[in-house]
């Protein structure tokens, strides 16, 4: 009888866990992290209007951290331990601000945050930006689902949605806005979240 | 017949096919040598500026309904330009496209622009020995793929690099061959390394020395020295895993299979660290890694140098 219970038990979990929708989650994980994400993003944008660069961690224990350099000529790719003093030579070889981008990267680790990145996409030929955050939330996800991520965009101007919550191309093309291969959900009408196997 | 006449048939046959092989390879030794096979004249930079900056205006193309005839024109004189600034898309698998196009910009800028003037007027084109004769659906979505950063407004490369993935098919392409929306992203545009080999061979006036697999990184000896030594005599592209270089996904087990294709530009060495400066996506990339990193991201190398200069 007690191994019955067990049995059912740890069934009713497993389906449990496994009908928690990701999207949900990732919903009101912006509500619930709106600080932290929006600090992130603000000080991402701030820093990247004086030079372009990207933010990213490259091993699951968030030791490693990767910065793209970005000039006209040329990007620069490095890896870094987390409060590794080259890190610093690099940043002030680039004119990047060492105290800011130090910031930024404890901020993006205490929330998991992997990669931080401007994106380029354009709307009747004219090129807008986004700012790009991929999360690696530490809550379970669904057991046979690869996708991982919570991945949050941020617009200067407010999205077009169709009545799903999908963000869409323009007000009356309904054609899906896909970035990066994902459609995005609404969140506000300049914030999108979507839930990714991979984090860029 | 007896057994001793069976194999003296067999006997003669074996002789004559010999025969043939050695005469084949006799043949294909004074190809090689550049005997009979005359190096192609192949253009200048300055040729295909000339080319494009006359070219005023284009009439709109019933061929490719989606292509506004101004934007395809801006884009061209762009690539003669500027070759750095051909784009294969965020999230397509057009990147061994990509490679071949910064090639055949190096190569022979003229043509390049000739067969894009072509393709565009006339809706099929001929360039060497190959047929370009894009299906209906390849013509119906060239300038309207959207979402892929720059490429969104570089219809001329749109059209391109889905003309090229129409035409050349590897096995990756096996089971889906046919163009559907969408299918820049997937297996449809695959380019393995026999197929990236085998175009370039085709279309540019370069013979290509491919070490390496699709599976089983190649057999160098030290990789760092011999792409080094390669880059004195030619143009060297490299076959990568671009999940390790860049990271996707923060996983345990990460599959070794190459993804992408880059054209290196240089490689050198100071205190047992490598720079690799390489070009993808647009503009020139410098990476800083170590000599094992090097030699497990790489799966091929194809060492391109122009027809009728012996190494």
């Amino acid at each position: 009888m007690n191994n019955l219970i067990r049995h059912t038990s740890w069934v009713v979990l497993a389906i449990f866990l496994s009908s928690c929708s990701a999207k949900n989650i990732s919903s009101s994980y912006y509500f619930e992290h709106k600080d932290q994400v929006e600090k992130i993003e603000e000080s991402y944008k701030a820093i990247y209007k004086r030079s372009p660069f990207t933010l990213a961690f490259a091993d699951r224990q968030f030791r490693i951290v990767t910065l793209d350099i970005l000039t006209d000529s040329m990007s620069y790719i490095y890896e870094f331990e987390v409060d590794e003093p080259r890190l610093n030579d690099t940043l002030l070889k680039y004119h990047l601000p060492v105290t800011g981008v130090n910031t930024l990267i404890h901020d993006m680790l205490a929330i998991r945050c992997t990669w931080v990145n401007n994106f380029d996409y354009y709307v009747d030929e004219k090129k807008r930006s986004t700012i790009f955050l991929s999360i690696k939330p530490t809550v379970s996800h669904p057991f046979l689902s690869d996708k991982r991520y919570y991945i949050l965009t941020f617009f200067n101007q407010p999205q077009y949605f169709d009545e799903q919550g999908r963000l869409v191309d323009k007000r009356k093309a309904k054609r899906i806005r896909k970035i990066n291969g994902e459609i995005f959900h609404r969140i506000t009408d300049k914030v999108c979240y979507t839930v990714s196997s991979q984090f860029r | 017949m007896n057994a001793s006449s069976t194999l003296k048939y067999r006997t003669v046959i074996q002789r004559i096919f010999l025969i043939f092989l050695l005469s084949c390879s006799f043949y294909s030794a004074l190809f090689a040598d550049g005997k009979i096979e005359q190096p192609l004249v192949t253009s200048t930079r300055e040729e295909a500026i000339q080319y494009v900056d006359n070219i005023k205006s284009l009439a709109p193309s019933v061929f490719w309904p989606k292509i506004k005839p101004d934007l395809f024109l801006q884009n061209l004189k762009l690539n003669v330009h500027d070759p750095l600034s051909i784009y294969p898309g965020r999230a397509t698998n057009f990147c061994g496209y990509g490679a071949l196009t910064y090639l055949m910009l190096q190569d022979d800028p003229l043509g390049y622009a000739k067969l894009l003037v072509q393709l565009y007027t006339d809706g099929k084109a001929q360039f060497g020995k190959v047929n370009f004769n894009p299906s209906d659906a390849i013509r119906a979505a060239a300038g309207g793929l959207r979402f892929k950063g720059v490429l969104d407004i570089h219809p001329a490369e749109q059209m391109w690099f889905l003309c090229l993935a129409d035409h050349f098919k590897g096995y990756l392409n096996f089971f889906n061959n046919r163009y559907d929306l969408g299918d820049e992203n997937t297996f449809w545009a695959s380019v393995n390394f026999a197929k990236f080999n085998r175009m370039v061979r085709k279309l540019l006036n370069y013979d290509v020395n491919a070490r390496g697999s699709d599976m089983i990184r190649p057999s160098v000896g030290n990789t760092y020295d011999y792409i080094t030594e390669k880059l004195k005599t030619g143009t060297v592209v490299l076959f990568e895993n671009n999940r390790i270089l860049h990271k996707k996904k923060l996983e345990k087990i990460k599959l070794a299979i190459p993804t992408h294709f880059i054209v290196l530009q240089s490689l050198s060495k100071k205190d047992d660290k490598i720079t690799m400066v390489y070009w993808d996506y647009g503009g020139r990339t410098s990476l800083e890694l170590d000599s094992d990193f090097l030699k497990r991201i790489i799966f091929g190398i194809s060492h391109c140098t122009k027809k009728g200069i012996n190494e």
